[in-house]
């Protein structure tokens, strides 16, 4: 059994019952990748922003408190898990399920601000994210729908393609673009950069970066184009 | 090709599914245009679940068991995402205007007379009935008897230990439930004992979920 889209072999699999997880050179680099960013965002300390101010020579600190570094990190460390845990998984409602917990921390982290702009733009990436699991949650249904099954490996061992699973995948990648927030949405998610408290808004970055690389390979896994 | 759908299943049901997909798409885009037309953010926030709901009805349509298993997740990820957005909003309303308000205005108040007449063994016979239904059913029916045996001694005052000791217990309880779930996926031959933990930690937990409307309640006493 190997995955030979992207010409890698399997090294191993986790058999936890019928969740499977599997390791290939290709997504076990992401899965390392994933976890050593968590463990440099665990032990880093938050900036501190220096704002100028307009129309005079003054500086302004903007620090975090206490409390609110303490709920970010925790955040920020469940995002990386969870993206870690995408990069492995061999399940399609696992990695949705990982891609929802995602959007909804990175709502989270930026989500005790006090900075009114930021939390505009918060409330709208939010939206963006809870419209975006509809195609998420459809586009694995009709996959499951038109396969019988949604673990990856199994998906690989089918000899056929049907438009049923090209509109699933369709869904699927929309679905993933929103809740990370990547191309055309980009631009509610833009303002969020501007939080203070620099460490853990990389993960947001980072995990919407890993996904989007991973769920195409799901997706060519799926639809066997070459 | 694969025979997916095995011919037990009548011909009726399968020919309803690709009906209840187009329908599901069609409510998402009715919900999506009603998005693109309106400009309170309320009222967006509200429409946006009608969206949700599509993909509820999208994955429902599928019919099986598996279906089934993304169906609960997808509606505790739109609850978990509805409560997140609109605490947002309430946080960005409420630095917008500079003044605090209180997120529930009305203190309970429990002083009903039937509490302190009524007979406290009702409390005692909903436990045990609890017990003896055990998984998440026997927790709602145990959590009503606490939460029945919890009012009526609201009245004399609860000492506030109690509620802390009782959300704890309800944490070590959740506890118990994934422990069950990990030996079910990883011993699988031990599927007796990762079934009952699993059974009598949700118990547990959903009969001590009254533990929360105590710290919601001591936070209600504080303020008066």
């Amino acid at each position: 059994m190997d995955i030979s889209i992207l010409g890698s072999q399997i090294l191993g699999i986790i058999p936890l019952g019928d969740i499977v997880f599997y390791m290939t050179s290709f997504n076990l680099f992401m899965f390392v990748t994933a976890l050593a960013f968590t463990f440099l965002i665990a032990i880093s300390k938050t900036e501190t922003q220096v704002e100028a101010e307009f129309g005079t020579l003054g500086d302004r600190q903007l620090k975090v408190a206490k409390n609110e570094f303490k709920i970010r990190r925790f955040l920020a460390i469940i995002c990386g898990l969870a993206t870690a845990g995408a990069m492995v998984t061999g399940d399609l409602f696992d990695f949705t399920l990982f891609v929802c917990l995602i959007g909804i921390v990175n709502i989270g982290i930026v989500g005790a601000v006090k900075q009114i702009d930021v939390l505009d733009s918060a409330f709208q990436y939010g939206l963006i994210a809870m419209m975006a699991s509809t195609p998420l949650f459809a586009g694995a249904a009709l996959i499951l729908a038109s396969t019988g099954t949604i673990s990856i490996l199994e998906i690989n061992s089918l000899t056929f393609t049907t438009p049923m699973m090209l509109l699933g995948s369709l869904l699927l990648f929309m679905g993933v673009a929103g809740e990370t927030g990547v191309a055309p949405f980009f631009a509610t998610k833009a303002e969020m950069f501007r939080t203070p408290g620099s460490p853990f808004l990389l993960i947001i970055h980072l995990s919407s970066l890993l996904i989007i690389v991973r769920a195409i390979e799901i997706l060519l896994i799926i639809n066997k184009p070459f | 090709m694969l025979e997916l759908v095995p011919s037990v299943v009548s011909p009726i049901i399968v020919a309803l599914y690709t009906p209840a997909i187009l329908v599901g798409l069609i409510i998402a885009l009715i919900g999506l245009s009603a998005i693109s037309v309106e400009k309170n953010d309320l009222q967006v926030l509200i429409l946006t679940d009608i969206v949700g709901i599509a993909m509820l009805i999208i994955v429902a349509s599928v019919g099986t068991d598996l279906a089934e298993s993304l169906i609960l997740p997808g509606l505790v990820v739109e609850l978990a995402e509805i409560l997140a957005i609109s605490e947002i909003l309430m946080s960005r309303e409420i630095r917008k205007t500079n003044n605090p308000v209180a997120i529930i205005p009305t203190p309970l108040d429990f002083n009903l007379e039937i509490l302190q007449t009524a007979p406290l063994f009702i409390a005692i016979i909903l436990i045990i009935y609890g017990a003896f239904l055990s998984g998440f059913t026997g927790g709602a029916v145990a959590g009503g008897g606490i939460l029945f045996y919890v009012i009526s001694l609201t009245v004399r005052g609860v000492p506030s230990t109690l509620w802390e000791g009782i959300a704890g217990i309800s944490g070590i309880a959740w506890c118990l439930w994934l422990i069950g779930f990990l030996v079910l996926f990883v011993f699988p031959q031990y599927w007796l004992l990762g079934l009952m933990l699993a059974a009598f930690g949700i118990f547990i937990k959903v009969a001590f979920k009254v533990g929360l409307i105590g710290v919601m309640n001591r936070e209600e006493f504080r303020k008066e």
